[in-house]
């Protein structure tokens, strides 16, 4: 290989390698559980949503719960059979690929972890899964309580994270601040050294 | 607990502090040389970052002080180093009140300040044990002429001072301990590495 070709080929894998980030959107999905409906919707940050992306659901070990495509608008609905992790991935089609993970406690307690070998649909046994609806005025405050207390717990997870994030720009910030300080101050002590040095010999 | 909050001290107390910090900071910064106001910079930056990192100690957590080092390396100048680099922890963590701002930096400033003084009295150029030693003794006096500053704001503000003083000077111990063995370790590498900046020529120092 001469060369020449040696840089065009040098020349190429850099261009591919520093195209990668410069797509200039992010593709995100995000999705609630309806009772046992997990709903969502895939978008581009800054701006718009993907049309007939494939939508595939895994469990934590990998396994394909459901696939799915999503409308026009992005959106997209699956059915949670048990009671695990969901993890969504949308793909673009395009490279742009996006998850996110829908945890077991925030979908209803009357799935299983697992699908029983054979499906209990008559009966006592479809009974004993579905949970006795409350019967009184405390037990259904008690009941929404604890269905809020689920669907909020995300939510919280994601803010407590979020202020993590925060406490380390603000560390960076603050060490920015003193360096762009010093360097302020260096500045100036010297223009008024220079104009000092310049005024005592014309 | 070198950061004490807003309401805690009385206005006098208040009004003194603020003025030592004052006066502090314009020597300092009058007797600074222009070439040493990036270290100035680093070095508050260094003081800013330091109390951000909470280490566990007994039942409660500790940070780092360092006005030891800081008076040993910066003098005077540790007066405006620490004023910008408490008055950042203030506004960005709520680390000790503004009002207050004056009686934290004073202090930590005024024992940064003696450490000098006590490092450049027991250091020897031409002799790095001694040296050493000065250090970590300024890296420990420091802390704890801190905290019994600490106890005698809050004595002087109404709060009796043998119980503020013992549970201030007694949680700074390990504290001080473990900046005696961080600023005698800091001026080691900085005696190996830039001795010109301790104000000693780099030639002058042998191993003893």
């Amino acid at each position: 290989m001469t060369n020449h070709t040696l840089g065009l080929v040098v020349f190429a894998i850099s261009l591919s390698v520093v195209s990668e980030p410069t797509w200039t959107h992010k593709l995100k999905v995000f999705a609630t559980a309806e009772g046992s409906r997990l709903a969502g919707y895939a978008y581009f940050t800054p701006g718009g949503r993907p049309h007939q992306a494939a939508v595939t659901v895994t469990d934590a070990d990998g396994n394909v719960l459901a696939t799915t495509i999503t409308d026009d608008e992005g959106r997209f609905a699956v059915e949670a059979k048990r009671r695990v992790d969901h993890h969504i991935t949308v793909g673009g089609g395009d490279g742009h690929v996006a998850t996110y993970t829908i945890k077991a406690d925030e979908l209803p307690d009357r799935l299983l972890p697992s699908l029983p070998a054979s499906l209990p649909q008559t009966g006592e046994a479809s009974k004993k899964i579905l949970p006795a609806l409350p019967a009184s005025d405390a037990d259904w405050r008690a009941f929404i309580d604890q269905s809020i207390a689920r669907q909020i717990r995300p939510l919280r997870e994601q803010l407590d994270a979020y202020q993590e994030k925060i406490w380390w720009h603000d560390v960076l910030g603050g060490i920015g601040y003193i360096l762009g300080l010093g360097g302020l101050a260096f500045g100036l002590a010297e223009r008024r050294r220079r104009m000092d040095a310049h005024r005592s010999q014309p | 607990m070198a950061h004490i909050p807003d309401g805690v001290l009385s206005a006098p107390v208040l009004l003194v502090g603020a003025a030592v910090s004052l006066s502090g900071c314009a020597y300092g910064l009058r007797q600074l040389a222009t070439e040493r106001i990036p270290q100035v910079a680093l070095m508050s930056a260094v003081l800013f970052v330091a109390a951000l990192v909470h280490f566990p100690v007994g039942l409660s957590s500790m940070h780092l002080m360092l006005n030891g080092l800081a008076g040993i390396l910066l003098g005077w100048a540790a007066f405006p180093a620490l004023l910008v680099a408490l008055l950042l922890q203030a506004m960005l963590f709520g680390f000790g009140g503004l009002i207050v701002l004056g009686v934290n930096v004073m202090n930590m400033a005024l024992p940064a300040v003696l450490c000098r003084a006590l490092f450049v009295a027991l250091s020897c150029s031409g002799n790095r044990r001694r040296t050493l030693i000065a250090a970590g003794l300024a890296g420990g006096i420091g802390v704890m002429l801190t905290a019994l500053l600490v106890a005698l704001a809050l004595a002087l503000s109404g709060q009796e001072f043998a119980t503020a003083a013992k549970l201030v000077v007694f949680t700074h111990i390990p504290v001080a301990v473990i900046e005696t063995i961080f600023t005698a370790a800091v001026i080691s590498l900085l005696l190996q590495v830039k001795p010109e900046v301790l104000g000693f020529a780099s030639t002058e120092m042998n191993d003893d």
